[in-house]
């Protein structure tokens, strides 16, 4: 517990060091004000435009969990079907990987003409960023979990629900929760991308429309909250294994 | 092995054959949904035009600039701090903060800081890559069996020789799996540089069809986009495999 | 000399496996794993198999356990015909401990019990009792990640117990383990089971381990899979260290070693 309060402090001491250096920079005239935003003037841009930040996060942060409702059930769902049928997982796992590969972004001017300039096409944009890499991590991730561990809990008597919930799910998750880390990053990025590209609200909408006025700290400012909803995500995640997996050793899944 | 590739493919032709007939019989609006064929011809049309082509090339050009810079760089730095465990233990935690930080959203920036233009679309590139290809550096220069260079130099091996003949050959999956990674973070990089602001480039140009609802050309050129990306990242794919399982053995 | 109660050694018949046989597969492609395996052991036994690799001695205890079903023939355990695993009957255990690692070493032990239901106020004492046992009292409330292989396999062995079970097989659980390790498990084991008087089949691959551990040591063929001969070891118990270099241990072990090299 001190060792964490102690690295947490560590922690602290280094951003506002880090933050501090970068105002001195700025201050000293040695940052080009129009591409770096000090401190105080991201906190003057948060002052002026905060309420409409705030009320444009409300957007966004809609459209995200909207978004990793759908990809995290699709993606799950999929990857656990495909991962307990070895030819399913053979035969799906390569098109995931090349669909992943694709730069996905292109299809975003369709969905706009499909659903229009509103939430709802950043919502399927945000869920098709996500949902493959979880479905690939999630596949490898059942796929990977050693029959020995099914053997055993056989020899022991569990049924075959018993076996999947108490026994597969279970060693699944790490690499389920990988893979959620990795697809929730991507919707966020999907969701705050497509606010950028084209729309008429929501974080990314701001974040486009300062840029075109030259207002670098309401840029940055926007880019914190995005980065901010990134940061609180990985924050449950990491919590939710760190409840499960007390024991400190991730690498039983071979 | 058949049976998988079989597989495959009856699920594309399932896709592409249900997509056609949903659109030539109505099922979807045909204007939402134009039929493959038509995609198809619109697309075959269009190689022929000279404005995509140009447009095509400068994308195609762009996509080669960041590659070329990302892919040596990001494998060689990779590769140094592979090399050297201190370095890499002092500077992991910042790498990691920089790896886990989503580049993308940075795309104003570097408008404000280049403007739009080839340079700001290369360096977005570059940047929005490296990251990705200094961690296949890293496990490249990880991946070589200690084993070995212990026993080729107690064989007498010079420097030259032992990256020549044990480092390069083995580090040989990984390398291309960097050379991949370089690869289609740069296509993706460009592409959204591209549609984010730009007067050039197949991106700009999707970007514009999507606006104008010319719904054929539109999807001509995300078929095109989809072809070009799978074809360059299987062939990698096929490379980086057949030098995976000449080293079953390891 | 025999310090074990004479009526333990008794002659109840408690495995009883008739003319089995294996095969993978069929057609061109089939592989014949066992073929035509009789055997009997009595209640209370310590019996070991060894072969060749690859000569069908884990897929034999697999078969015992439930968990294959055989090509042909019958297994019968404590009187019940064998078509699938019984966990109150037989305990299974691997070259690997499979323990869950988000469970502690005591989770782990009781987890058997608690697939069946039983109440925490039943299962905490008894799988701590175990723990005790095999000597981990002080490392119940640790994860199997914070445990060396020699202790997880001795939490397997905790747990393998648990059910109360009439029949251990155990399938090489020591090979991952390290000579120094494995002979002293090899013991613990024997003063386990001299406790509990269950009757045990361990597959192994070693033969000092074989004779080492065993009452009787069955000798099976390269594939595919038949019983050799059975070999009854003479040497009284308790085993010590000091057994395996005298003259009748190494004459078994040079009989056995040319069975199995002349197969």
């Amino acid at each position: 517990m001190i060792v964490r309060i102690r690295r947490l402090l560590v922690r602290l001491t280094l951003f506002l060091a880090f933050v501090g250096c970068w105002e001195a920079a700025y201050r000293a005239g040695l940052l080009n004000p129009i591409i770096f935003a000090a401190p105080s003037v991201i906190v003057k841009a948060a002052v002026k435009d905060g309420w409409t930040f705030l009320a444009a996060f409300r957007v966004t942060v809609l459209e995200i969990t909207m978004a990793i409702l759908m990809a995290w059930c699709f993606g799950i769902i999929f990857g656990v079907i495909a991962g307990s049928l070895p030819i399913l997982a053979r035969i799906s796992a390569p098109m995931l990987s090349a669909v992943i590969a694709l730069p996905l972004v292109v299809i975003y001017p369709v969905l706009l003409v499909w659903f229009g300039l509103g939430v709802t096409s950043k919502i399927v944009f945000g869920t098709i960023s996500g949902v493959f890499p979880i479905a690939l991590n999630t596949l490898t991730g059942v796929q990977s979990i050693d029959h020995g561990f099914a053997t055993m809990a056989r020899a022991m008597g569990a049924n075959r629900r018993q076996i999947m919930f108490r026994v597969m799910a279970p060693l699944a998750l790490p690499a389920i929760i990988a893979g959620l880390r990795l697809g929730t990053a991507l919707i966020v990025i999907g969701v705050v991308l497509s606010e950028m590209l084209a729309s008429t609200d929501g974080i990314g909408f701001w974040i486009s429309y300062h840029r075109s006025l030259f207002n670098t700290g309401q840029v940055y400012l926007g880019i914190i909250l995005a980065l901010s909803i990134t940061i609180l995500v990985n924050m449950i995640l990491s919590f939710v294994e760190r409840m499960h997996f007390r024991g400190g050793d991730e690498r039983f899944v071979r | 092995m058949w049976i998988v590739r079989t597989s495959q493919l009856l699920v594309v032709a399932i896709v592409a054959g249900l997509w056609e007939a949903a659109s030539q019989r109505g099922w979807v609006d045909p204007n939402l949904l134009p039929p493959l064929s038509k995609i198809g011809s619109v697309l075959f049309a269009l190689l022929h035009d000279d404005r995509l082509l140009s447009d095509l090339a400068l994308t195609i050009t762009e996509v080669s600039a960041a590659f070329t810079i990302v892919g040596p760089l990001g494998l060689l730095v990779g590769f140094f701090l592979g090399e050297q465990p201190p370095v890499y233990r002092a500077l992991g935690p910042v790498l990691h903060v920089l790896l886990a930080t989503p580049k993308s959203i940075f795309l104003p920036v570097f408008i404000l800081a280049f403007g739009i233009g080839f340079l700001e679309k290369v360096i977005f590139a570059v940047t929005l890559s490296f990251f990705i290809v200094l961690l296949s550096g890293i496990a490249a220069a990880q991946s070589v069996p200690a084993g070995l260079v212990t026993v080729a130099r107690s064989f007498g091996a010079t420097r030259l020789k032992l990256y020549l003949f044990i480092y390069l050959p083995a580090m040989q999956p990984l390398i291309v799996e960097g050379l991949r990674m370089a690869l289609i973070f740069s296509i993706t990089g460009v592409l959204l540089a591209e549609m984010y602001g730009s007067a050039h480039g197949v991106g700009r140009l999707i970007f514009a069809w999507g606006e104008m609802f010319r719904m054929p050309e539109l999807f001509a050129g995300v078929l095109l986009i989809v072809m070009i990306t799978v074809a360059v990242n299987e062939l990698l794919r096929v490379a980086e495999n057949v030098g995976r399982s000449r080293r079953r053995g390891f | 000399m025999n310090h074990r109660p004479t009526a333990r050694a008794g002659s109840v018949e408690i495995i009883k496996v008739e003319r089995l046989s294996k095969q993978y597969g069929s057609g061109a492609n089939s592989l014949r794993a066992l073929s035509d395996i009789s055997l009997s052991v009595s209640e209370g036994q310590f019996v070991t198999v060894v072969g060749p690799s690859g000569c069908g001695k884990s897929t034999l205890l697999l078969i015992l356990a439930g968990l294959v079903s055989p090509s042909s023939g019958d297994v019968w355990i404590d009187g019940a015909a064998v078509t699938g695993p019984l966990p109150e009957k037989i305990s299974v255990m691997f070259q690997e401990a499979w323990l869950l690692p988000w469970k502690t070493a005591v989770e782990n032990v009781e987890f058997p019990l608690m697939l069946r239901g039983a109440p925490f106020a039943i299962r905490r004492p008894r799988a701590l009792s175990l723990l005790q046992l095999v000597g981990l009292e002080g490392f119940a409330n640790r994860y199997p990640g914070e445990l060396s292989g020699g202790m997880k396999q001795r939490v397997a062995i905790a747990r393998s117990l648990v059910q109360e079970p009439r029949v251990l097989l155990m399938d090489e659980p020591f090979a991952a383990l390290d000579e120094q390790t494995r002979t002293r498990m090899g013991n613990e084991l024997l003063q386990v089971w001299e406790k509990f008087g269950r009757t045990v089949v361990f597959v192994t691959h070693g033969l000092t381990e074989a004779i080492y551990l065993a009452d009787f040591v069955f000798v099976m063929s390269a594939r595919p899979g038949r019983i050799l001969e059975r070999f009854h070891v003479e040497l009284p118990r308790p085993r010590t260290i000091e057994m395996i270099g005298n003259e009748a241990f190494g004459r078994l072990r040079n009989r056995i070693w040319h069975l199995i090299g002349g197969a």
